[in-house]
C-alpha cells in the first residue's frame, strides 16, 4: 500500500475509518481525506454526463450508453485548504443493477439523487428512491436532491417548485444543475464535500455549516424557468 | 520459469521440414497435407493445457442444445473427403445490403412496413412465450408486436402436434426458429450460411441475454408473471445485442469458436502472464488482459476454464460500453457456459484512459471491488517495473502482420484455427478488402466454406471454390482448421501445395501469434 501519515483530523467515529493522507493512485495527487459519494436516479438521467462534467469539464453529447453495473471514478477537490478526494460511485439506473448498487449503498456517505425535468417518470420516482435509500443507506448520509438537464427548457415537464417542494418535504438540499452547460454541477459536489468535511474536523468555536444556506447563496438560477 | 516448458511435451523437428513430432505415430490422416499432424500438436497448440473449455467446434457447441442432428456428425462414413465446385456470381450477391447501420447507430424509428426494412440481409427477434416482443434487430419492438405474435403462433401451431418447429425455407430466406424456453428467437436471413450456422448465431443471443440476468432470474420472473415485458430488465442492453450480430457478421473469433491474440515475443507475454499471475486475489477466478478485441493473456483458477462463447460476450460487453474508459467498472456478469445459475462480478478497466488495454477481473465476491482495485494497482505498478509496459504498447501500435511476410504471392488472406488451444490467427485484410463491405463479403464466403465444412450429415475435409474475384480453399483435420483465400488465378494445385507453406509458417511464428503457456492460479 502507499505511504501513510497520521492525519491532523478527527477519527470519523461513525465510518470507523480514518480519513488519511494517501496518495491516491489514480491521479497521483495527494489528498487529506476521502468521502465516498454516489450518483443514483432512474436511467438515462444523465448521472454519467454530471459525473464527466464534473471530472473533466465536458459534456458527453451524442448517443445514450447505459453505465454498467457501477463505475468509480474520484477527484481531488480543495475545501478550505483541504485537499478531499471524493470517490464517486456512478450508478446504473437500470432495475437489474438494483442489488449491486444496494450492496455499496452503506459504504456511501453521500448521495446525489437525480431526476431528469423533461421526465415524469423520473420525477415520480423518486419518492420509491428516497424509500430505498432509508432503507439501505446510512442513518447519517447526506442526500441532494437535483433536477438535472435545466437547459432543456421547451422539454420542460417538471417545474423547479415541484422539485423544491418534494425535497423540503424529505428535508434535503435542491438545485437544478445541467450536465451540458454545466450550471451547478461542481456546486454539488462542493456543497456535499464542504458538509461532510464540516462534520469530520469541526472546531468546537465554528459555526455550523448550513448546506442549505449555502447552496442558496451560490447557486445559479438555471435561466429562463421564471415563466413555467 | 516457462523456459523449459517448450521441451517438455513432445520433441519438435521443424528444421528438416517435417512438422509433425517425430516420436508420434502416423495416424489415419493420409489424405491431409501435413501426416501425423494431430490435435495437440498442430501450430498454435498450447503447450500444457489449454485455457478454454475444450469445445473443437461449433458440434461441440451444439451439442447441449436439442440439435438431434449433431449426433450423427461423429461417423465419417458418408464423408466426402474433398469438394470441387464454382462460386459463379454468386460472389457479387451480397453487395446490395450497403445501406447497413454503421456501429452506434440505432436505427430504431425505421417504418417496419418499408421495403429497405424488409431488404436486411439478417432479422432477430426474440420474444417470449406469451408472443411479447422482447427484441427486434431493427425497427422498435412496438410496431413488431402483430409480427411477433405471428411467429408464436407458428411455434404453439406446430408443437400442439408434439413437434417442434426448425426452421421455413423459402423466396431466398430462411427463417429459423430456436425454442429456448421461457423465450422464443427467431432469425429472418438472406444470406447463404445454413439453418445451423443460424441457430447458433440466435444461441449467442440467447446466452447474451443470459449473461444480463441468469437463468435462473429469467425462469423466476416468467413463472411469476406470464405476460412479463422483458425489456424493463434488459434496458439498456439493447446496444449490446446489436453489437453481438455485428461481431457474428464480421469477426472469424465467432465463425470459429476462438480467439485471436496480440502478437508478441513470447518472453514479453510470459512477464505479463505471470505479473497478472502475482497479482491475484483470493476471490479472483479468470483474468483477462485485452488489446481491443484481441486476447494478450488469460490467467485461470486451476481446473476452471473459459468457455470461449463467455470470452466472446465478455468482449462484446466492454466493446460497447465506453464508460470503463475512464474509471473502474463493478458489474454483475452471468457467464451462461460456465454457469447459467449466477453472476460473477467483473471488474472492468482500461490500464490508462487512453489505451486500448483492457483488464477484465472475474470475481465470486461481490463486495470485492477495493481488493480487485487493488490487485489491478499491483499489476500496472509490475508490468512497470518490469518494463512490460513499454513493450506492449509499442506491440499495440503495429499492424498485426500482412499475409506477404508468408511468402506465397497468390496468397490473400487466412485464417488459421489451432483446435487444440481455441485460439485463431489471421494477418490483416489487403487491399482488395480493405472496406467494411468487401471485409464482410469474404466473411460471408468463409462462412459458406464453414458450414458446408460442417454440414450436419455430410461434413467435408476439404473444399476448393473458385470465383471470379478470389478462390478459396477450406481444411479441416483434427487438429486445425484453415480457411484460404486466393487470387482468382490460384490454381487448385497451388492452392493445395500453399498449405503446406502456411503451416511451416505459422510453427515459426507460433510463439508470437499464439499463447503456449497459460498460466493458472
Amino acid at each position: 500500500m502507499s505511504t501513510k501519515r497520521v492525519s491532523v483530523l478527527r477519527k470519523d467515529s461513525k465510518n470507523g475509518k480514518n480519513p488519511l493522507l494517501e496518495r491516491c493512485p489514480s491521479t497521483n495527487e495527494y489528498f487529506d481525506i476521502a468521502f465516498k459519494v454516489m450518483l443514483l436516479g432512474d436511467s438515462a438521467v444523465g448521472k454519467t454526463c454530471f459525473l464527466v462534467q464534473f471530472k473533466d469539464g465536458t459534456f458527453l453529447a451524442g448517443n445514450f450508453i447505459a453505465t454498467v453495473g457501477i463505475d468509480y471514478r474520484n477527484k481531488v477537490v480543495t475545501v478550505d485548504n483541504l485537499k478531499v478526494k471524493l470517490q464517486i460511485w456512478d450508478t446504473a439506473g437500470q432495475e437489474r443493477f438494483r442489488s449491486v448498487t444496494h450492496a455499496y449503498y452503506r459504504d456511501a456517505q453521500a448521495l446525489l439523487l437525480l431526476y431528469d425535468i423533461t421526465s415524469k417518470s423520473s420525477f415520480d420516482n423518486i419518492r420509491a428512491w428516497l424509500t430505498e435509500i432509508h432503507e439501505y443507506a446510512q442513518k447519517d448520509v447526506v442526500i441532494m436532491l437535483l433536477g438535472n438537464k435545466s437547459d432543456m427548457v421547451h422539454e420542460r415537464v417538471i417545474k423547479q417548485e415541484e422539485g423544491q417542494r418534494l425535497a423540503r418535504e424529505y428535508g434535503v438540499p435542491f438545485m437544478e444543475t445541467s450536465a451540458k452547460t454545466g450550471i451547478n454541477v461542481e456546486l454539488a459536489f462542493l456543497a456535499v464535500a464542504k458538509e461532510l468535511k464540516q462534520r469530520v474536523s469541526q472546531q468546537p468555536n465554528e459555526p455550523k455549516f448550513q448546506i442549505h444556506d449555502y447552496i442558496e447563496s451560490q447557486k445559479q438560477k438555471s435561466g429562463c424557468c421564471g415563466f413555467m | 520459469m516457462a523456459a523449459d516448458v517448450h521441451n517438455k511435451g513432445v520433441p519438435w523437428e521443424s528444421q528438416n521440414g517435417v512438422l509433425a513430432p517425430v516420436d508420434r505415430l502416423r495416424q489415419d490422416r493420409s489424405d491431409s497435407p501435413t501426416p501425423g499432424l494431430v490435435e495437440g500438436t498442430e501450430p498454435g497448440a498450447g503447450q500444457d493445457s489449454a485455457m478454454f473449455v475444450h469445445a473443437q467446434s461449433f458440434e461441440d457447441l451444439m451439442a447441449d442444445g436439442e440439435d438431434v442432428q449433431a449426433t450423427s456428425v461423429g461417423s465419417e462414413g458418408d464423408q466426402e473427403p474433398e469438394v470441387l465446385e464454382e462460386l459463379g456470381d454468386q460472389g457479387q450477391q451480397t453487395k446490395e445490403d450497403q445501406q447497413e447501420i454503421r456501429p452506434g447507430v440505432r436505427t430504431k424509428e425505421e417504418d417496419v412496413t418499408s421495403e429497405s426494412w424488409r431488404q436486411h440481409r439478417k432479422h432477430v427477434f426474440v420474444l417470449s412465450e406469451a408472443g411479447k416482443p422482447i427484441y427486434s434487430r431493427y425497427g422498435t419492438e412496438e410496431a413488431l408486436s402483430s409480427t411477433m405474435g405471428v411467429m408464436m403462433a407458428l411455434v404453439s401451431f406446430v408443437e400442439a402436434e408434439k413437434d417442434i418447429i426448425g426452421s421455413i425455407h423459402g423466396d431466398g430466406y430462411k427463417v429459423v426458429f430456436l425454442r429456448k424456453s421461457p423465450l422464443v428467437l427467431v432469425g429472418v436471413a438472406q444470406t447463404r450460411q445454413s439453418e445451423r450456422e443460424l441457430s447458433r448465431e440466435l444461441h449467442y443471443i440467447y446466452y447474451q441475454i443470459i449473461s444480463l440476468l441468469t437463468l435462473t432470474q429469467l425462469n423466476h420472473v416468467f413463472r411469476h408473471k406470464q405476460n412479463y415485458d422483458l425489456r424493463r430488465l434488459l434496458a439498456g442492453s439493447e446496444h449490446l445485442t446489436d453489437s453481438l450480430l455485428r461481431h457474428l457478421d464480421r469477426d472469424p473469433g465467432f465463425l470459429l469458436s476462438a480467439v485471436t491474440c496480440l502478437p508478441l515475443t513470447s518472453s514479453t507475454r510470459d512477464v505479463i502472464s505471470s505479473s497478472l499471475q502475482a497479482s491475484r486475489a483470493k476471490s479472483l477466478v479468470f483474468s483477462i488482459l485485452l488489446a481491443g478485441s484481441r486476447l494478450v493473456t488469460l490467467v485461470r483458477k486451476k481446473d476452471q476454464f473459459l468457455h470461449h462463447m463467455d470470452l466472446h460476450l465478455l468482449f462484446n460487453l466492454v466493446g460497447s460500453s465506453s464508460s470503463f474508459r475512464e474509471g473502474e467498472g463493478w458489474t454483475p456478469i452471468c457467464l451462461p457456459k460456465f454457469n447459467t445459475a449466477g453472476f460473477f462480478h467483473a471488474h472492468i478497466s482500461y490500464l490508462e484512459p487512453a489505451s486500448d488495454l483492457c483488464l477484465i477481473l472475474v470475481s465470486t465476491d461481490r463486495e470485492d471491488f477495493f481488493n480487485l482495485s487493488d490487485c489491478k494497482r499491483r499489476f500496472l505498478d509490475r508490468l512497470r517495473r518490469r518494463s512490460a509496459y513499454q513493450v506492449l504498447q509499442e506491440a499495440l501500435k503495429a499492424p498485426t502482420y500482412s499475409v506477404s511476410q508468408v511468402g506465397i504471392p497468390e496468397l490473400r488472406h487466412f485464417v488459421y484455427k489451432s483446435k487444440s488451444s481455441g485460439l485463431y490467427t489471421s494477418p490483416e485484410f489487403p487491399v482488395p478488402y480493405q472496406s467494411e463491405e468487401e471485409q464482410e463479403r469474404l466473411m460471408e464466403l468463409y462462412q459458406y466454406l464453414h458450414s458446408r465444412m460442417h454440414h450436419p450429415t455430410r461434413p467435408l475435409r476439404s473444399i476448393y471454390s473458385c470465383g471470379e474475384s478470389e478462390s478459396l480453399l477450406a481444411w479441416v483435420t483434427s487438429g486445425f482448421e484453415l480457411y484460404l483465400c486466393f487470387s482468382p488465378l490460384a490454381t487448385k494445385a497451388l492452392a493445395t501445395a500453399a498449405i503446406n507453406k502456411l503451416l511451416k509458417w505459422i510453427r515459426k511464428e507460433e510463439e508470437r501469434l499464439f499463447i503456449l503457456n497459460p498460466q493458472t492460479y
